[in-house]
């Protein structure tokens, strides 16, 4: 059987993995993540009254990480504790709204999660 | 030269870019920036007749013109945001003196109109909460070819 965290993860994250402080409740935990933050679309006000309208295409970014959940249990992080988290990363600091367990072959608990953020300014 | 429909157009995003706390105003722009939020569109409007009487070709006819208004907005508070742009749209499309003066113009026997229809939500997660809301409005007006 593949060690999927030895072989695959630990490098990808040794290579393009950035520094994070998450803070969850009491917790303060530096750790190591993927920046998944990308371009995002909304289609906006896609008309149900006049059909051959799709209204208007809103660009803006969907932020998010990618970390390994061995690492965040290890720190005592889990998906009880991580929802309203602060993450700070790569010199902006966001808010999770929520995780999605991305799972691997070795189970879910050597995968990662994928972290989807909002803007800590706004709340 | 008189183009009700266009008038009304030209007038209607004027009067929409007046709505307090919007930062940029647009016809029939389909592609939005968030820097650019909040923004307001207007989406010319789908023309219906229902004159169906044997009369001349360029008889006057009434038009019901519906453009759409999309107002998209981006914060944790844009269910409220948008209630209260929402609100603003309505009263100043509705009480606008120079969009009734052109329905009030072109139908002097008083069969004209502007009606607000409606309005849907759309909501999703970006950078924060994104919400946009598109509003349908009516205007009734006399078309008179003569006049084009």
């Amino acid at each position: 059987m593949i060690d999927y965290s030895a072989d695959l993860y630990d490098p990808i994250y040794a290579e393009l993995g950035v520094p994070a402080t998450m803070t969850a409740g009491a917790t303060v935990a530096n750790l190591i993540v993927l920046d998944k933050t990308r371009r995002k679309t909304v289609a906006s006000g896609a008309s149900r009254v006049q059909p051959h309208s799709n209204g208007a295409e809103v660009s803006s970014v969907g932020p998010g990480v990618n970390v390994r959940v061995y690492e965040l249990a290890a720190l005592g992080i889990t998906a009880a504790n991580w929802d309203g988290a602060l993450l700070t990363f790569n010199g902006r600091s966001w808010i999770v709204r929520k995780g999605d367990v991305l799972g691997s072959p070795n189970g879910e608990d050597f995968g990662e999660v994928w972290l989807l953020l909002k803007e800590a300014a706004v709340g | 030269m008189v183009d009700v429909r266009e008038d009304i157009l030209a007038r209607l995003l004027e009067v929409v870019a007046a709505i307090p706390n919007i930062r940029s105003a647009y016809r029939n722009n389909t592609e939005i920036a968030e820097n650019q939020l909040p923004a307001v569109i207007v989406f010319d409007g789908d023309e219906e007749t229902s004159d169906t009487q044997n009369r001349p070709s360029n008889s006057p006819i009434i038009v019901q013109m519906t453009p759409e208004i999309i107002i998209a907005e981006q914060s944790d508070e844009v269910g409220s945001d948008l209630t209260t742009l929402r609100r603003e749209l309505i009263k100043l499309v509705l009480f606008d003196t120079e969009l009734n003066n052109l329905i009030a113009q072109s139908s002097p026997r008083g069969n004209g109109a502007i009606r607000y229809l409606g309005c849907q939500t759309d909501l999703g997660w970006m950078r924060s909460l994104h919400g946009a809301l598109r509003a349908q409005f009516m205007f009734k007006y006399t078309l008179r070819p003569e006049q084009l």
